[in-house]
């Protein structure tokens, strides 16, 4: 079952705080995304491992854009 | 006369049965199916417990004599039924018939039955498809006088729970129904409007789609009219039913209680992982509402419009409640004209309903500027104060983190006459930002002194910034507890029981907004 992380608004990655591979526990936050002068942290709602990142410090994305896999 | 063949007139009344059963006949059916769609009785079957329908007005057709024969039911199905095993009433358009317009007894017959199901304190629910009403009923003095739509009838008054589903081409008629009702939900590709594109084209000469005139998502993002959507048709009947297990029969009684698998006292271990202690860092309030509640229990109404705040039903320990909470992640958790309306149509509904208030703060304020003024925010910001006046339901307020401006009064804040003030020890509570402030308090002044160093705006910025802790409210008797974050969950359960009273009777609203409009 694959779990994915999404962008809830548009907004610049400026963190990302997990690997591939990591075990994270549930509410862990995965990527800090700037937006409207706040930086929001994007948590994951359950716990997992990370199957992929799929974003980069720097880029900017959309609402709903995926930005982390779990497995 | 019966017929010496059919000496009781049983044939006839299976003839009728079927005919009126059969509804537009086979082809409106499968065009019906071909659009992924349900006919009005398939609906029904889904939406109530298995075998419990009991239709009302099957044989009514309509009183134009050309028309007898081509109107089952006139076009509407109504009767009662069970969900749950709790008795309701529903009706539904059939959009087989006369694409499923009103005719005047059809619409006779819906608010004969609705009435007298409101009187005796039963839910109703209408499942909406169909254009308003019928040309030629309702052409011409004699129709439009005759056909008010759905007007007819005693003021609601919030005495029972009155859902209605879009779930077609819905203009006039059915929106009008809708715009009275508690909730709405609208499946994904239909439509709720007043008027449609082919009359527009005619009369104003305007070309806008059915999508732009009443789509989904016009109403989500910009009019805020719905307040649940649905995939299709199943996911809309799924959520009625689940709506439903909210609300209690009628105004008379409180809501149901449901049991809950996690002990009232359950500490908030992973609180820290969601809210950051950097005040500078946004989070998901959704994420701290779903922590604190039972779970599953979060129903969040009109989550696309003004996502600023968030309005949502769950469950705290079984019972139900309705909280306000600002969301961080929402520009910054600034409130603008629309956190404004839709809160004051959550407490109008919630506070008619015996469903207790739980505010969370997290906001900078309200959103100023001239696209808020231009939307009449003080108007909007004060009834939403009036709203906070009038309701008598359990009222807890918990101060997270900002709480800034009129936008803490609003939040159920100081002297608001909460049942109780909690306060975690990361609340910042002030008229305004210190850095705004300075340039209201001392702009001028600083213009003149200012070495270039900005030594003179740092300091002041340092008096104006002083006492913003929970602290000194908490020693002026203004907050009632600080709480530690973890034990929120608690906190909450622990203030509402006492609020509500053992029985759960000192809980019960007077009820002063149910007569309040539905939306603001």
């Amino acid at each position: 079952m694959s779990k994915e992380i999404v962008a809830p608004m548009p907004g610049k990655i400026i963190e990302i705080l997990v690997n591939k591979g990591d075990e994270l526990e549930e509410y862990q936050t995965v990527v800090i995304l700037e937006a409207m002068k706040m930086e929001n942290q994007i948590s994951c709602e359950h716990a997992g491992r990370v199957k992929e990142i799929k974003v980069n410090i720097g880029d900017a994305v959309s609402t709903r854009q995926v930005l982390v896999v779990l497995e | 006369m019966t017929q010496s063949d059919d000496p009781y007139g049983l044939q006839q009344l299976a003839a009728l049965t079927t005919k009126a059963a059969a509804m537009g006949g086979p082809g409106k059916i499968d065009k019906q199916h071909a659009k992924g769609r349900m006919t009005v009785r398939e609906r029904i079957e889904h939406l109530l417990d298995p075998g419990s329908f009991d239709e009302q007005g099957l044989l009514v057709h309509s009183d134009i004599p050309e028309a007898k024969e081509k109107t089952p039911a006139d076009g509407k199905v109504c009767g009662y039924g069970a969900i749950n095993r709790r008795t309701v009433f529903v009706s539904g358009d059939d959009v087989t018939v006369m694409a499923g317009a009103g005719g005047r007894k059809g619409v006779e017959k819906l608010m004969h039955h609705m009435t007298l199901a409101g009187k005796r304190g039963y839910p109703c629910i209408h499942l909406g498809d169909g254009g308003g009403a019928r040309l030629p009923d309702i052409m011409g003095s004699v129709g439009m006088m005759s056909m008010t739509y759905p007007i007819k009838g005693p003021c609601r008054d919030r005495e029972f729970p009155f859902i209605t589903a879009i779930m077609g081409e819905c203009y006039g008629g059915p929106t009008w129904e809708a715009a009275v009702s508690d909730i709405i939900i609208q499946v994904k590709g239909a439509i709720m409007a007043v008027a449609g594109p082919s009359i527009l084209e005619v009369a104003t000469n305007e070309h806008s789609t059915k999508e732009e005139l009443g789509g989904w998502e016009l109403h989500a993002r910009d009019t805020g009219q719905v307040d649940l959507f649905a995939e299709d048709d199943a996911d809309c009947l799924g959520l009625i039913q689940r709506v439903l297990e909210y609300f209690p029969n009628h105004a008379g009684e409180m809501p149901p209680v449901s049991p809950c698998s996690d002990p009232s006292d359950k500490r908030l271990d992973k609180i820290f992982n969601v809210v950051p202690s950097n005040p500078r860092r946004g989070y998901d309030m959704h994420q701290v509402i779903r922590m604190i509640s039972d779970p599953d229990s979060l129903l969040e109404l009109k989550p696309f419009f003004d996502p600023s705040l968030i309005t949502c039903l769950a469950r705290l320990d079984g019972h139900v409640v309705g909280f306000l909470a600002n969301n961080p992640m929402m520009t910054a958790g600034a409130m603008g004209p629309g956190a404004c309306e839709k809160a004051t149509g959550f407490i109008c509904l919630c506070d008619s309903f015996h469903i207790p208030l739980i505010f969370l703060h997290d906001t900078p304020g309200f959103l100023v500027g001239k696209a808020a003024e231009e939307r009449k925010m003080p108007l909007k910001i004060m009834t939403f104060i009036e709203a906070l006046h009038k309701s008598t339901v359990p009222r807890i307020s918990v101060i997270i983190r900002k709480s800034y401006g009129m936008a803490h009064c609003n939040m159920s804040g100081g002297n608001m006459l909460s049942d109780t003030m909690l306060a975690w020890p990361t609340a910042d509570i002030s008229f305004m930002d210190p850095d705004v402030a300075v340039n209201v308090a001392f702009g001028r002044r600083l213009e003149g002194m200012d070495d270039g160093t900005g030594e003179m705006r740092r300091a002041m910025r340092e008096e104006l910034s002083r006492g913003c802790g929970p602290w000194e409210a908490a020693g002026a008797n203004l907050i009632d507890k600080i709480i530690h974050p973890a034990d929120t969950r608690k906190e909450i359960i622990q203030a509402l029981g006492r609020a509500r009273g053992a029985s759960g009777e000192q809980g019960r609203s007077r009820r002063l907004l149910a007569g309040w409009p539905r939306m603001f």
